[in-house]
């Protein structure tokens, strides 16, 4: 076998082939968040959330960034319930580039959010998907890193899927009283890291409280699993 | 030379047979006479005017199609269409004949080889056969191109001299002049244009001398020059019939190429076209293919009409297809902006329209806000881009997932729900008979999700969505 036929069927890896990770970053408007990322979200490409049961603030966490976007489609596929149109323009979304699509099948949605990407048109898009395969999971990250959008997918396991799906970032989210707690599994140009609180009581001071003032002895791990004693019921 | 005429001796068998590789002999016939046949039946010893019987004995094989005049004028109107994009002036002469005033164009295509050349290329497309001739006078290039001329004379003196050794009977008078000219001993045309008119007018009526008039004269027929239409509209008849949606493909491309010929040079864009599929029994089914932004592309449009196509049940085998537009535009740069976005292949209104053939126009919705305190009425989704967002978003926070219908909780929220906020009151609807009174809540569950919920009069608690 020469040389040619080894790197035809992708058995020499060269190091020259891989273009160094695309360091650049929109923010996600949450400090804490930004530093823990470097910078905020990937610039395009695909960011798998395993987000456990909806509700936990999967969608506050996206909506800084969206509000924020450029004025190109933004496309919700499958969303669990109904997009309540109210919220999203109380968070300053442009509904007018918001588009939602409702699919029978899983394969319509897979097909949807390609076109959707490889349109050029749209910015972001969120896709409510309970399985990727690998090579579908590939064709939506070359799609949208070609067309710079950012799509994240949103399934309701509380683990990122077991197999190391190529595409840009897996995160797993669990709720907090004070926000969101994130655990990267993989971020592109990134070692994994530590677990990270996201503290949305400025943007969401009614849902959540405030992050208690760090006491002096307290450890990072100690930091992850503090909770606030709920209130009782009146 | 001031014309050129244009003969189609099978306009009708040649557009047929060009859309499907036929190799067989194949004739078209009316009232049992073949009046139309392609060169593999022609080599079989079958002529115009042959009987359909004799025809059938000389081959075994023969395909027979039924000749149709109002298909065969359309399609003479299709092709000065298309000849319109390369000559001003040009005048019908159904069935077969295009009449095409060149003395305007010589000047724009620098003489008379490169004009030709540029009007001889749809028509081979098409895989028409056909004869020509250019002369001083309409009636001249007429006569002069349906002997089979086919030369392109550059002065008088040669057209005249062609005209006066062409035999009477191909000078396309009508046979009873015609026998009445030979009996009198003239064989040539010339020998009849030699007699004086008076005389001629005497003995064989006034036909004749006005024919003899007209080949001398240069004006430009009385009836009105060909004008294009202003709306694209075309009906392409099929060989055979077809009966998977799938197979579509190809008479439609040819449909959507002529429909790119059509909008491209008049600088407009379709936003809808309706594609008529015609059945032998059932009535014509109608398929509209829309696209808000308009395009004039043949692939957009070909990948638009697969997908719809892809969708639909065929009720029966297909015969012919149509297609017009439906609503043009001008057109106009589709983005504003130079520097981005760098990828930019599809407008929004282009994805939208993909995106509704392949889902149904209800899988794609834009969300709509309305001006109702009743949280399920405060908006709701309607089709993309449909009108414009007036309404301003109400003050209180709304949780981001709705449910359609409330989800009755089995049991009261216990100490181990944590209470954000509320109550907050809706109380709303009397007028329309959906009256809500309701108690609403932000609460935390046990599984950290943010429910906003309500109590009803009556006691009883639903969780209506989730601050998400």
């Amino acid at each position: 076998m020469t040389l040619l036929q080894l790197k035809k069927e992708r058995l020499v890896w060269q190091a020259r082939q891989v273009a160094g990770p695309d360091h650049r970053r929109q923010s996600s408007f949450y400090p804490t968040l930004d530093t823990h990322l470097k910078g905020g979200w990937p610039h395009a490409g695909l960011i798998e959330l395993a987000c456990g049961p909806a509700g936990i603030g999967e969608l506050r966490l996206l909506l800084p960034l969206l509000a924020q976007a450029p004025p190109r489609l933004q496309v919700w596929i499958n969303p669990p319930a109904q997009l309540n149109g109210q919220a999203l323009a109380q968070h300053g979304i442009d509904l007018s580039q918001t588009l939602l699509i409702r699919c029978q099948n899983p394969q319509q949605a897979l097909w949807s959010a390609e076109q959707s990407l490889n349109s050029g048109c749209c910015s972001h898009l969120i896709l409510w998907a309970s399985t990727l395969t690998a090579p579908q999971a590939k064709r939506l990250q070359v799609s949208a890193k070609d067309n710079q959008a950012l799509m994240f997918w949103l399934h309701p396991q509380a683990e990122p899927s077991a197999s190391a799906l190529p595409i840009s970032a897996r995160l797993s989210l669990a709720p907090l009283t004070t926000g969101l707690r994130l655990q990267v599994y993989k971020y592109q140009g990134q070692w994994p890291q530590h677990p990270c609180q996201v503290d949305m009581h400025d943007l969401w001071p009614s849902l959540t409280i405030a992050t208690p003032t760090a006491t002096p002895v307290q450890t990072p791990t100690l930091a992850s699993t503090i909770s606030v004693l709920p209130l009782k019921l009146r | 030379m001031k014309w050129l005429y244009l003969h189609f001796p099978s306009l009708q068998l040649d557009s047929l047979l060009h859309q499907q590789d036929c190799h067989q002999a194949c004739v078209l016939v009316d009232k049992n006479e073949v009046v139309q046949a392609n060169p593999e039946a022609r080599q079989l010893g079958i002529k115009i005017g042959t009987g359909l019987a004799q025809a059938a004995l000389l081959c075994s094989q023969l395909k027979v199609l039924s000749y149709q005049a109002k298909q065969e004028h359309r399609l003479l109107v299709q092709l000065a269409q298309r000849l319109y994009q390369t000559s001003a002036t040009l005048y019908l002469d159904p069935p077969q004949g295009l009449l095409l005033q060149t003395s305007d164009m010589l000047r724009l295509y620098k003489g008379l080889t490169p004009y030709w050349q540029k009007l001889q290329q749809p028509i081979t497309e098409r895989g028409l056969h056909y004869h020509y001739a250019s002369a001083h006078s309409p009636l001249a290039a007429q006569v002069l191109a349906r002997a089979g001329n086919d030369r392109l004379l550059t002065n008088q003196e040669e057209a005249c001299e062609l005209l006066k050794q062409l035999p009477i009977h191909r000078a396309g008078l009508d046979s009873k002049l015609c026998l009445q000219l030979e009996r009198l001993g003239l064989n040539t045309l010339g020998q009849a244009q030699a007699l004086p008119r008076s005389a001629l007018g005497q003995r064989l009526g006034q036909t004749l001398v006005t024919y003899l008039q007209l080949l001398e004269t240069s004006s430009a027929p009385s009836r009105p020059a060909y004008q294009p239409p202003e709306r694209f509209r075309q009906r392409l008849e099929l060989l055979y019939e077809i009966e998977h949606s799938t197979a579509l493909r190809f008479p439609l491309k040819r449909l959507l190429t002529d429909l790119e010929a059509f909008l491209a040079p008049r600088q407009l864009r379709a936003a809808g076209l309706s594609l008529g599929l015609e059945y032998r029994e059932h009535a014509c089914q109608q398929v509209h293919i829309g696209c808000s932004d308009g395009e004039y592309r043949t692939e957009f449009w070909l990948a638009l009409a697969m997908l719809r196509l892809e969708q639909l049940q065929l009720q029966a085998p297909i015969i012919a297809i149509s297609l017009k537009t439906k609503g043009q535009m001008p057109w106009a740069p589709l983005s504003a902006q130079l520097f981005e976005p760098p990828g930019g292949k599809l407008t929004a209104g282009q994805l939208i329209s993909r995106l509704q053939s392949k889902l149904g126009d209800h899988a794609v919705q834009q969300v709509y806000l309305q001006d109702d305190h009743r949280p399920e009425r405060s908006f709701y989704q309607g089709p993309p881009q449909s009108h414009h967002q007036t309404q301003l978003a109400t003050q209180y926070l709304r949780p981001s997932l709705l449910f359609t219908l409330p989800q009755a909780l089995h049991h009261k929220p216990n100490h181990l729900w944590c209470i954000l906020s509320g109550p907050e009151r809706i109380q709303s609807g009397w007028w329309d008979n959906v009256s809500i009174c309701r108690d609403y809540f932000i609460a935390r569950n046990p599984l950290g999700q943010v429910c906003w919920l309500f109590r009803t009069p009556a006691e009883e608690w639903f969780l209506h969505g989730y601050f998400s």
